[in-house]
This record gives structure tokens, sequence and C-alpha cells, in this order.
């Protein structure tokens, strides 16, 4: 589903050269549930910022569905960015609306009607314990509020793909277990899940495939990997 | 299209009022340019006021010889006004009338009262004042008064005296002209880059709500939409708020503001050409308020 080819990504910062991703190349199969694990600086955010085409490889390409993701531009690249669901480590909420608009805004872009709009976000919103504060701007919730609402917003437009990078950060060992639950239940319904993490109990307790980085590279991939580092 | 059009004006307008501090300071600033505008097109309104008053003070006399008779006096009036349509009045002043104006003038001025006195007729000619269109025309009418046969009939006129008057005055008439189009393009230019600045500062505020919603795939035009009505809002309110208390500023100070004036009635011409001005006012606001979101929102959607 999608491929990662020789991806190298070199930022230049002032007259120096840093290098976030060397020449990594993975599949990822549809249905998959995958994690990327590795200590910070190891190159997981650039993978996903790659993914979303935030960013543009140096070296290398992501073939997501035999199209080539650098290649996209325009109304191609809106299509394909609707088929990811992306929890963000830094949630990219929308500041200036309600915990229930942001989660509407996502089915607007898509062109969903006002009717499954009002039907669909409150069942999301229970999903991720943020039904009684749907009138509250994201600045009025707590940190791990806002994860949870950056889950939710990922989650309600069915995605093919949810890429969830440190979605467990902010939140306390309960919420922790139940956003990994809920992961792995959306992932049992067919959907491609990504989970870039460095959480350890996490990753070891799912007993999923891992692909391991260190310093831009991939150090193991292991099919029904622990987290070794 | 419709329902995106009904969701982009309902964001636009979520996002004036939910800013509501933002928005009171971008509308207080564009208030400014409101200001501006209006000064630009008032001040044309009285700077053509202005000359045109100037313009009517000012005219040439002809002074006849004494033994011409008023018949012959009125004849030359009748073909001076056939002359050019540049003359726009042309006043015949008797002997008699002339002493009249000089004695009101001079009452209670014993040394001229006595000097009249002693001189038993009347020393005063007749004359006819010419009044033009604009000031270059003078110059024409003394060049034809001065030919035959007006020229042996003639005294004096007192274009010579007063050509340098006459001269600075259609100088700075046109002077005054051309000076106002430099000024209107000036704070033309100066309007324009205050509003880009202001509209863009409120933007930069919504920087990183513009790449989030293009990361989740939404269209250009639905994230530069919301920004484009909230320019079409601040320029409307702007205009609203100004214009209600410009008026209420003429409304109360229109007597004192006209006295600097020369009496030019502001409120008045504020009253006769108040949809122009309104047309200009909009017009101008919302091409800027338009032109100035689009380019603005358009540096932040290159994710």
């Amino acid at each position: 589903m999608i491929i990662f080819k020789g991806i190298t990504k070199i930022f230049q910062c002032k007259d120096r050269f840093i290098t976030a991703l060397e020449n990594v190349s993975f599949e990822i199969e549809q249905g998959e549930f995958l994690s990327v694990v590795g200590k910070s600086g190891a190159g997981k955010t650039t993978l996903v910022k790659l993914l979303t085409k935030e960013y543009d490889p140096t070296k290398g390409d992501i073939i997501f569905k035999n199209l080539s993701v650098s290649s996209l531009w325009g109304r191609d690249l809106q299509h394909y960015r609707r088929k990811l669901g992306v929890v963000y480590q830094d949630y990219k909420l929308l500041y200036d609306k309600t915990v229930r608009e942001n989660l509407e805004y996502i089915m607007q872009v898509l062109g969903a009607s006002d009717e499954s709009a009002q039907r669909d976000v409150p069942k999301v919103l229970d999903i991720v314990g943020l039904e009684g504060k749907k009138d509250n701007f994201p600045s009025e919730l707590s940190g791990g509020e806002q994860q949870r609402l950056a889950i939710a917003r990922a989650l309600i437009h069915r995605p093919e793909v949810i890429v969830a990078d440190e979605p467990t950060g902010n939140l306390d060992p309960y919420n922790t277990y139940e956003v990994i639950n809920l992961l792995k239940k959306i992932h049992s319904l067919g959907t491609t899940v990504v989970l870039l993490s460095h959480n350890k109990e996490v990753v070891d307790a799912l007993k999923k495939r891992v692909v391991t980085l260190e310093n831009g590279r991939i150090i193991h991939d292991n099919p029904k990997g622990k987290f070794i580092l | 299209m419709i329902t995106n059009f009904k969701r982009i004006t309902k964001f636009g307008w979520q996002g004036f009022w939910r800013n509501k501090g933002l928005a009171a300071q971008v509308v207080f600033t564009m208030m400014v340019v409101v200001f501006i505008v209006t000064f630009l097109f008032l001040f044309r309104q009285v700077s053509l006021f202005l000359i045109t008053e100037t313009q009517k003070k000012v005219d040439i006399s002809v002074y006849f010889k004494s033994d011409v008779s008023e018949d012959r006096i009125l004849e030359v009036k009748d073909q001076i006004l056939g002359f050019s349509e540049g003359i726009k009045s042309v006043d015949y002043v008797s002997k008699e009338q002339a002493k009249e104006v000089f004695l009101e003038e001079h009452q209670g001025d014993n040394l001229w009262m006595e000097a009249l006195e002693e001189i038993e007729d009347n020393p005063f000619f007749a004359s006819l004042n010419i009044s033009a269109q604009t000031p270059d025309q003078y110059a024409y009418i003394s060049s034809f008064l001065e030919d035959e046969p007006f020229a042996s009939l003639i005294e004096n006129v007192s274009y010579n005296k007063n050509k340098r008057v006459i001269d600075k005055l259609f100088q700075i008439t046109t002077n005054v002209e051309r000076g106002g189009l430099v000024l209107i393009f000036v704070f033309a230019v100066l309007v324009a880059l205050i509003t880009f600045n202001t509209i863009k500062l409120s933007i930069f505020s919504s920087k990183r709500e513009i790449t989030t919603r293009k990361l989740v795939g939404a269209s250009n035009w639905f994230i530069q939409g919301p920004f484009i009505v909230q320019g079409i809002l601040y320029s409307l309110f702007s205009v609203v708020i100004f214009d209600i208390v410009f008026f209420l500023f003429l409304l109360f100070l229109n007597s004192q503001v006209s006295s600097l004036l020369l009496d030019f009635n502001l409120l008045n011409s504020f009253k006769v050409n108040a949809v122009s001005l309104l047309l200009i006012q909009f017009s101008f606001l919302l091409f800027l308020g338009v032109i100035s979101s689009f380019v603005a929102v358009r540096k932040y959607l290159k994710v």
C-alpha cells in the first residue's frame, strides 16, 4: 500500500547540512499495524511529514497505492491527504473552532452533508470521551484532552491510513491504554495503522511489526518485533 | 457549491466575531483608510469651490473716455459679450454709479469729500466690469479691447494693473488641481499599503490554522474564502462606522468647519454626494480588502 523507496532527507541549516533520514526503505501492507520506534531525533516525525508531503524527500520517493507522493500537487494532493488521518505530535488543532467544529470541519472538507456530520461527530466524541466538551475551544482543554481531540479528528472521516505520531505522549496510563485499544479496534476494522512512538511498553504490548530507526536509518524491521532500543 | 459558499460565509463571520479584539483593531485602522479616501473626495470638492469662489472675485474693468456716450458703451458691451463664450458677465457702471460707490466707500473721510466738492464735475469714468469663466481668458479680452474700434474709446483697462494677480491666481488654481492629483495618487498608495499590512497581520495570527487546514486536505478556496469574507466585513464595518461618526461630526460642527472653508457647506456636500462617496469608499476598500486577504493567505498555502 505505502512504499518508502530509498528516502533520504537532508535539511540545510545556514551552512550546515543535517541528515534526518538516510536511504530509508520499507513497505506497509494494506490493513497492517506498524510501529515505527526510535529515540527523539531518530527521524520519526520527518517520516510523517514526508508522508503528508509537508516535506519533499531529498532523494527517493514514497509510493501510495501506485501513486508517487512527490509528484502530487493541487487537487490530487488534497484528495491524497483526505485519505490519511494523522494524529500530529503537536496536535495541529484549529484553535479558532470548538471541539465539535474541529471534527465537522474535516467532514465539510470532504463535502459531507450537515446531517451526516451531526450524526457522526457525537459518536466519535463519545469514543474519545469528549462528548461533554463539544462546545469548548481547544485552548480550554487539557493536554490529554487535546490529544484525544486530535485522535478523534484523525478518525472522523474513516481514512484508509491512520498515522499517529506519539499519540500517547501526554496521556496518563489509563488513557494511554484506551487510545491503544482504540487504534487496535480501528485496525481490526481493516484500517492501516502506523504508530510512531518511543513508548516501549506500548509497542511491546502490541506484538505487531516494529521498524526501528536510529540516526535516520532503519536498524531493525521485525514482523513480531519488540522495542529493542 | 451553494453549501460550500454558505459554509465559507459562516466561517468568515465566525472568524470575525470570535476575534472581536483583532477585528476592532483592523476596523479602526481601516477607518483611517476611509478617512483618507473621504478626505481626498471632499478635498477635491472644497478645492473646486475655493477656486470658483476666488475666480468670481477677479474681473477686469474697462474705463471709457468722458465723451463716449452711454449708448456707445452699451454697444461695446454687446460686442464684448459676443466675443467669446469664456465671458461670464459684463456689467455697466455709469459715471453716477461710480461716484455713488466711491462716496459710500469713503463715507466720513473728509479729505476725499472736500476734494470732490472742489471739483465741480463728476471726475469718474463710466466703465464695464468683465468677468470671465477662467482667469486665462482675461489676457485675450484685454488684447481684444486694445484693438480698434475700441482703443480710441477707452481711457484704460485695469487688466495690466491686475495682470500679476490674475496670472498668479491662474498659476495657483492650476497647481492646486495638479497637486490634488499627485496627493490622490500618493494617498492611494499609502492607503493600499496600510490595508494590505493590516490584513496581513490579522491573517498572520491564523498562520498555523491555515497550514493545518491545508494538511487535512481542504481546497485553497475553502481556506481562503473565510478570510476574504472577513476582508469584506472589515471594509463594511469600517465604512459604516466612519460615515456615521463623520456625519455626526458634521451635524454638530458644520458651521465652525464652514467658516474655515470660506462658507463651503461640508455637511451639504457630504449629503449631496453621499451615494457616490459611499460607492467610492466601498469599492476602494472592498477591492483592497479582498486582494489583500487573497494575497496574504496565499503565502501560507504553500504546504
